[in-house]
């Protein structure tokens, strides 16, 4: 998988005490754009710190897309499609990227740099994360805040506690999942633009086992792009897009026990297994 | 089976309030004196009877429905709508909170969506407290209720338009599905 390359991998690393990486006062809010570069002060490709970088032979090193398939422990049930090889006739849909949140380094390595993070997210130092104050830590590439939408699909992901807010561990998992996405975003964005056209997307999600025509990808991007803009969507509607497209090719999956990319269901089949996975 | 064809609250029509009791209220909903009412405006103006914030995928339908030129706001005009909005659901909301509890609990909303003309199984109640429950209650808030419905609705219009022959039953494939889903029909 391309973005899985050790020089994609340094931007997502926690960067505990990095340089750039400092504690900020809490009135300056951090904004995603700026996060996503304190990795940069680690040494290329060296993965000098344990448990970074995949362990040579394991899937995701080799190109397979398997991404999910070895999940860390807790991965799951942030509703991401566990991984494996789908055939059949939608391709191998979301098989080839099951869950960006787990990602390759598994377990909380970078907890205790992410609670440096947390503090500063968390103005009202509740010690918890709102859907308020995610909004503020969190910016597109042309500096408008994340949409509610998104915010609340990830509080909703990461609340093991059920309380609409997050606490530091499922920031931690949401930080990395950002991370993640972010990459995916900004290797697509081969124009570098900032955002992904339908042409973008198009690419991005086939290569991300999706077999989608060009028509719903344009479909999707129209609907989903911000009003006023170009045609093209911005981080945080990228991620909702494809969250939501995981999720409900899940629940299609689910339907289509043989396989054949066609599904016979009845009303309340319809609405209870949409519903549910419901983003 | 039942279907409805307007994001609207079925079943009531209140009489539209006067112009100049709707204008005091829209200036002072308009906080920033912009002449439009954006999602934040609203939600701060909204109130689900808890101290939890108004849900805001709530306030962005609402918002969506009756911003014509999708400016990402409403103006006065835009507002009446959207105030007899809110006021209907408002209506309905207390007429099925029998108990007045503020919430909406399982047996409540299955009479509101029976008297809505929803024919749905138990079972299906329980997946959609679970779902739209987002205070953990075990019920649903005025928000909460207000965004079930509208889910509901507009998923019901997009089966609607696949079931062409209103057997109830649908036959679809996976990007058919989608499309459905991702509301792009």
């Amino acid at each position: 998988m391309r973005y899985m390359t050790n020089t994609e991998t340094d931007q997502s690393v926690f960067g505990g005490g990095t340089k750039n990486n400092p504690v900020r006062s809490p009135h300056e809010v951090p904004s995603y754009s700026e996060m996503s570069f304190y990795g940069q002060g680690y040494p290329g490709a060296g993965g000098n710190i344990p448990g970074q970088h995949p362990p040579p032979g394991n899937p995701y090193g080799g190109g397979v897309p398997q991404y999910g398939g070895s999940a860390p422990p807790g991965g799951p049930q942030y509703g991401g499609i566990p991984g494996g090889q789908y055939g059949g006739p939608y391709g191998g849909f979301g098989g080839g990227h099951g869950q960006p949140q787990s990602g390759p380094y598994g377990q909380h390595i970078g907890v205790v740099s992410d609670c440096q993070w947390f503090q500063t997210v968390d103005t009202d130092r509740s010690g918890y994360i709102n859907l308020k104050e995610l909004k503020q830590a969190l910016l597109n590439s042309n500096n408008s805040a994340f949409n509610d939408e998104t915010c609340m699909m990830m509080i909703n992901m990461f609340d093991k506690t059920k309380t609409g807010r997050i606490d530091l561990f499922g920031f931690s998992a949401l930080w990395q999942f950002l991370q993640q996405w972010r990459a995916i975003f900004h290797q697509f964005d081969r124009d570098r633009s900032g955002s992904i056209n339908s042409n973008e997307l198009h690419q991005a999600l086939s290569q991300l086992g999706y077999n989608l025509s060009p028509q719903f990808i344009q479909n999707v991007v129209s609907r989903y792009c911000v009003r006023g803009m170009s045609n093209a969507l911005q981080l945080d509607s990228f991620i909702q897009v494809c969250t939501q497209l995981q999720s409900m090719t899940q629940a299609f999956r689910e339907k289509d026990a043989g396989m054949t990319g066609h599904v016979r269901m009845s009303y309340e089949d319809f609405l209870s297994c949409t519903i549910t996975r419901l983003m | 089976m039942a279907y409805h064809n307007q994001y609207r609250p079925p079943h009531y029509n209140s009489a539209p309030p006067d112009q100049a009791f709707l204008w005091n209220i829209f200036q002072r909903v308009d906080k920033d004196r912009s002449g439009s009412i954006s999602d934040t405006e609203l939600q701060q103006a909204l109130s689900n009877g808890t101290w939890t914030p108004f849900n805001p995928v709530t306030v962005r339908s609402i918002i969506a429905m009756f911003d014509r030129d999708n400016k990402g706001g409403v103006n006065f005009n835009e507002f009446a709508g959207v105030w007899k909005y809110i006021t209907d659901w408002q209506n309905i909301f207390r007429t099925y909170d029998r108990d007045n509890s503020g919430f909406i609990d399982k047996n409540e909303l299955k009479q509101a969506l029976t008297g809505f003309g929803y024919r749905l199984s138990d079972q299906f109640y329980n997946t959609l407290i679970e779902k739209f429950d987002r205070q953990r209650k075990g019920q649903v808030a005025f928000d909460d209720f207000i965004q079930c419905c509208i889910v509901l609705q507009r998923l019901t219009d997009i089966f609607r338009r696949y079931d062409t022959d209103q057997d109830g039953w649908i036959q679809v494939s996976y990007e058919q599905y989608l499309s459905m889903v991702f509301n792009i029909v």
